[in-house]
């Protein structure tokens, strides 16, 4: 037997007094999950752990699979939460004070430049972080059956942060929010018929005034968070009840064994996993596929937190979020420009306010949501871009853009309809632009390639990359390449104008 | 009671569906209202009859631009006429117009500063993406000899007040 020193029993007993205490019990019902029973019960005990299985499939965290992207959006939105709370305490949504109090948050609150900065860099990352995710689910085609519904709440979830971040985005009442507002305001008043009763609902008035300020904050603090947590809750529920993050099928060898053989000889199933016969361990054939998501996954999670929370840290401190001057409505800055991610819609826009405001967004959308419904056959699923041949398809698309959109903006710059025919009329720069050309060209090619390979996930994966492709090149343009009046410039001619 | 809806007899089939129907429907109005309640009836947003300088202080061949009212008058030897100075586009203030004093209107021009729309003196559009022209106001005179602009009246843009 080894003896231990009285040094070591000391720290043991400490140890224990501070797990195994009255109070601690009292929390947690448990002790340190230390063997596999309680690491299980932990999971179904702690009502923030029970979202969670009780075991993983090992695929599900391989970092090269999913990147972490959906938990990095989670824990982008905690922090938004946490630091959005606290800006509020020193923001009025009045025009008459809102601008003067970010002014008190930079140079007069304590930390409150910091605060500030981790709310906009972490918004920012979340726009960004949610479009990844999306790309990632699309690429390795987890919207296929049975989660279509999960990839619609998703784009819903995507759409609700691009709202978040606009309707944040009037809050300091400073030139850029300003006149991003109104551009983007009027940008919703193009469809047909309804178009200026959304503008009116939106703005509740004719002009970015008090009345359209304290409704952005409604929205932002209130009705858009709240519209989130419900989604994000149906959201990673249905993760669980579609049997965990989406993977490649079991081997065919077992599955040709038929119905019986999906099931593993060397496990035990609970009722309602025979019942509903999805759960997440189902699938798992042998126990070497499967973990303790304690620890596994959870530490997992709380290492890429800890990482989200440094990254986004070290950002707040070094780079300090914008703030022009207040908001002047006599003078748009020149050129005045949306936030970046709609830096490419507004580039459309340029073209034809119809095109980017309304039919590009509404084929996106409408394309985004559909595509579980239209490509059916599982194939592909749980693989990065399907097979060798997806592989291809998808760098050829990517390829294959980046001219097309080059041409069609320089053809635009030079040959625009009202540069032929001055003061042409609206439905011919509605109709021939580079924004409706783009949808006709992305449609003729997604489905020649559906027809080539006879697959509708190689007509997805072309259809996807196009636009992908298009709308980052488009965003390099706004950002880089467009300066006053929104002519064409270099990179290396911006002014100090923006 | 175990029947289901079904094995019951017809009239309560219909009872059961009137009763589905009044219930969707009584909902209806609650929603309307709320939708109607987020539509104000006031606004409180400045005036749309705009009372300028006495005429005598805009010379003739003069183009001012009122950049806090968005409107732009021009005073030529016909007489006055003002526009907005608000883009079609996306409501983008437009920069003065710019092009020599007592120039034609067709020579005149005016841009837009966010996506570039070019306008001449009659409000046309040149280029860019604005999908229609500028709007022309009714001019006219008060009684202490000051220049009115109604930004509720538009008129044609070679409509001019004459003196
Ligand atoms: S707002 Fe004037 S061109 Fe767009």
């Amino acid at each position: 037997m080894v003896t231990e020193s009285p040094k070591e029993t000391g720290r043991r007993k400490a140890v224990s007094w501070i797990r195994d205490n009255r109070v601690v019990r009292s929390i947690f019902r448990r002790g340190y999950p230390d063997n596999d029973l309680d690491r299980a019960a932990v999971m179904f005990s702690n009502f923030f752990l029970h979202v969670l299985p009780a075991r993983t499939h090992v695929h599900s965290l391989k970092p090269t699979y999913t990147w972490g992207l959906g938990i990095i959006s989670l824990f982008l939105f905690v922090i938004l939460l946490g630091t959005g709370s606290l800006l509020m305490f020193f923001y009025v949504p009045s025009t008459e004070r809102a601008y003067s109090d970010m002014k008190d948050l930079q140079f007069v609150v304590s930390y409150g430049v910091v605060l500030r900065n981790l709310h906009r860099w972490a918004a920012h990352a979340m726009v960004a972080v949610v479009f990844l995710h999306m790309c990632r689910v699309f690429y390795t085609a987890s919207y296929k059956a049975p989660r279509e519904f999960n990839w619609v709440i998703g784009v819903l979830l995507w759409g609700a942060t691009l709202m978040m971040s606009f309707t944040g985005y009037l809050l300091p009442w400073d030139q850029l929010a300003y006149w991003a507002i109104t551009v983007g305001s009027s940008i919703a008043s193009y469809p047909p018929l309804v178009g200026e009763y959304i503008r009116t609902l939106m703005l509740g008035g004719d002009t970015v005034g008090q009345n359209a300020l304290i409704r952005f904050y409604v929205m932002h603090v209130i009705v858009l968070p709240g519209i989130m947590m419900i989604l994000m809750g149906v959201h990673f529920w249905r993760i669980r009840k579609d049997g965990g993050l989406s993977r490649p099928p079991a081997p065919p060898a077992e599955a040709a064994r038929g119905e019986a053989a999906a099931f593993s000889p060397h496990k035990t199933y609970m009722l309602v996993e025979l019942a509903e016969g999805k759960t997440p361990m189902v699938d798992a054939q042998a126990p070497e596929e499967e973990v303790m998501s304690w620890p596994h996954t959870v530490f997992r999670m709380l290492v890429v937190f800890v990482g989200v929370v440094a990254v986004l840290s070290a950002v707040a401190y070094f780079f300090d979020a914008p703030l022009e001057e207040l908001a002047n409505p006599d003078h748009p800055p020149n050129p005045a420009k949306a936030p970046w991610y709609f830096l490419g819609l507004q580039e459309i826009v340029s073209y034809s306010a119809l095109a980017g405001g309304v039919i590009v967004p509404a084929a996106a959308i409408i394309g985004l949501m559909t595509i579980p419904y239209v490509d059916r056959n599982p194939e592909g699923q749980g693989a990065w871009f399907t097979s060798a041949q997806g592989r291809r398809i998808t760098l050829w698309s990517v390829v294959a853009v980046i001219p097309v959109v080059l041409v069609l903006t320089w053809l635009n710059e030079h040959y625009a309809v009202r540069i032929l025919v001055p003061g042409a009329s609206q439905i011919w720069v509605d109709l021939l632009n580079p924004g409706t050309i783009l949808i006709a060209l992305f449609a003729a090619g997604s489905l020649y390639t559906w027809r080539r390979t006879g697959s509708s996930r190689m007509g997805a994966l072309a259809l996807y990359s196009y636009f992908l492709t298009s709308y980052l090149i488009y965003t390099l343009i706004g950002l880089y390449f467009r300066g006053a009046n929104w002519a064409w410039i270099w990179p290396w001619q911006a002014t100090g104008l923006h | 009671m175990s029947a289901s809806v079904d094995e019951q007899t017809p009239r309560r089939r219909m009872l059961l569906g009137l009763g589905w129907v009044s219930f969707l429907v009584s909902l209806l109005g609650p929603v309307l209202a709320n939708v109607r309640f987020l539509f104000p009836n006031v606004v409180y947003e400045g005036e749309s009859v705009l009372k300028l300088d006495s005429l005598e202080k805009y010379l003739v061949g003069s183009i001012t631009f009122f950049a806090d009212k968005k409107i732009v008058l021009f005073r030529e030897k016909d007489g006055f006429r003002a526009c907005t100075a608000v883009c079609p586009h996306l409501r983008c203030v437009i920069s003065p117009f710019v092009g020599a004093p007592g120039a034609s209107p067709d020579i005149l021009r005016a841009r837009c500063p966010c996506h570039g729309s070019t306008f001449d003196g009659r409000g046309q559009v040149l280029g860019g993406p604005a999908p229609r022209g500028l709007d022309f106001f009714r001019v006219t005179k008060s009684p202490d000899g000051r220049v009115v602009v109604d930004t509720r009246k538009v008129v044609a843009p070679s409509e001019h007040f004459k003196l």
